[in-house]
């Protein structure tokens, strides 16, 4: 309340961009009772730092001098932007171009689709107990039993039945 | 060929992954911004319909992967942080929807806030907590215990819990690395015995105005 009251003080002096600064410093102070918004990114620009659409995809493709540009960018863009680098990588994995060229294109733009009037399963959505690992080295490495299974196939921890499905923590 | 493979494999995986940050997996930790930056590093996401109601989709996102047992109660969101799950329903990469969640409050008493799914004001990397739409908030778990928040027909949850990716992420690197040529059988999970902290929620796929949709998680900053 004082808080506000002091906001109110010094609207007349300041225009709207300043006042958004006094409301929503950087100091994170805490909410006055739990459940109340004090939240500092309230009528915020906030800039995107990472994203996740498919598992390992960046991991494995996107050069480390390019992570940080490819984690603060939107997918609309990741065709013209990244594929070739994956087509580029798929190859020197071994694949013909016309085999990368198929495979980049369904792992760009980097998103997790799901169509809900199918199953869902490792690439249709993705469940917490598929072996996404597995699938993608399936992809990459094809045959080639060396590679294409890293032989871990299921959490350590069984998955609960009901929400939030997630298994509890471990704990010392 | 498999020799040629596997030098290609050594050469340019390491190359991609780059020899500095070996703790890459699904996505935890991968990159040097992100490795300093764990609150809104993303480690995984997941996108199912759920077991318990096919009306129902589930969306997980996990963050601040490698939270040992022993830091399993004094991890904690960053109020910082916007965390988002954004929605294409008509196959154009561009979110028509979104679910957010920011955090509120401090150290052991956190108090989670979640909206929409709604339409954004901003498409794009550069976001806004949008305002008017439905909020659920929900206590952050910081226990065994999962916190569920419910309204309308959508569950929340926000807390610690496993992780739960798995991979034998040391061999990879090993791999990679050039000191071996092929995985163990049976191989070891690194990601046995970790937790994370995880942002769930289920809701009635109808919200989400279409059934063929592309999902991805999203983690903006306060920018200085």
């Amino acid at each position: 309340m004082q808080r506000i009251g002091k906001i109110l003080l010094v609207l007349p002096l300041l225009g709207p961009g300043t006042l958004a600064v006094a409301a929503c410093g950087r100091e994170g102070t805490a909410p006055a009772a739990p459940g109340m918004e004090a939240s500092v990114v309230m009528n915020m620009d906030l800039a995107q730092e990472d994203r996740f659409g498919l598992p390992a995809i960046a991991t494995v493709f996107i050069p480390t001098s390019l992570k940080d540009a490819y984690n603060r960018a939107a997918p609309s863009g990741d065709v013209a932007t990244f594929k070739s680098l994956i087509v580029e990588k798929l190859m020197a994995f071994g694949q013909d171009a016309t085999s990368a060229n198929a495979l980049a294109s369904a792992l760009t733009p980097d998103i997790q689709p799901i169509d809900l009037s199918q199953p869902t399963g490792f690439l249709n959505g993705r469940k917490l107990d598929d072996d996404v690992i597995t699938a993608e080295l399936g992809l990459i490495f094809g045959s080639n039993a060396d590679l294409n299974d890293d032989h871990v196939d299921a959490n350590d921890k069984p998955f609960l039945a009901t929400f939030p499905y997630l298994a509890g923590p471990h704990v010392r | 060929m498999r020799r040629l493979v596997t030098l290609s494999l050594v050469l340019v995986a390491a190359a991609a992954i780059g020899v500095t940050r070996w703790t890459n997996a699904s996505d935890h930790r991968d990159s040097a911004l992100l490795a300093a930056d764990e609150a809104a590093d993303i480690a995984d996401v997941y996108t199912f319909r759920s077991p318990t109601n096919p009306d129902n989709l589930v969306l997980v996102m996990t963050v601040s992967g490698f939270i040992p047992p022993a830091e399993a109660s004094t991890t904690f969101f960053d109020p910082n942080v916007l965390y988002q799950w954004k929605i294409d329903n008509n196959g154009d990469a561009v979110e028509d929807l979104v679910i957010q969640a920011n955090a509120t409050g401090s150290a052991g008493d956190q108090t989670m806030h979640f909206r929409g799914p709604a339409a954004p004001a901003q498409t794009g990397v550069v976001n806004r907590v949008i305002r008017g739409a439905t909020q659920i908030a929900v206590p952050v778990s910081n226990g065994a215990s999962p916190i569920v928040g419910a309204n309308r027909g959508i569950k929340v949850f926000a807390g610690v819990r496993d992780d739960p990716f798995f991979f034998d992420l040391a061999r990879f690197k090993e791999i990679v690395g050039g000191l071996a040529s092929s995985f163990n059988n049976p191989g070891t999970d690194a990601f046995a015995g970790t937790n994370v902290l995880a942002l769930v929620i289920e809701l009635p796929s109808a919200m989400l105005g279409g059934t063929k949709l592309g999902v991805w998680g999203t983690t903006s900053r306060l920018q200085l």
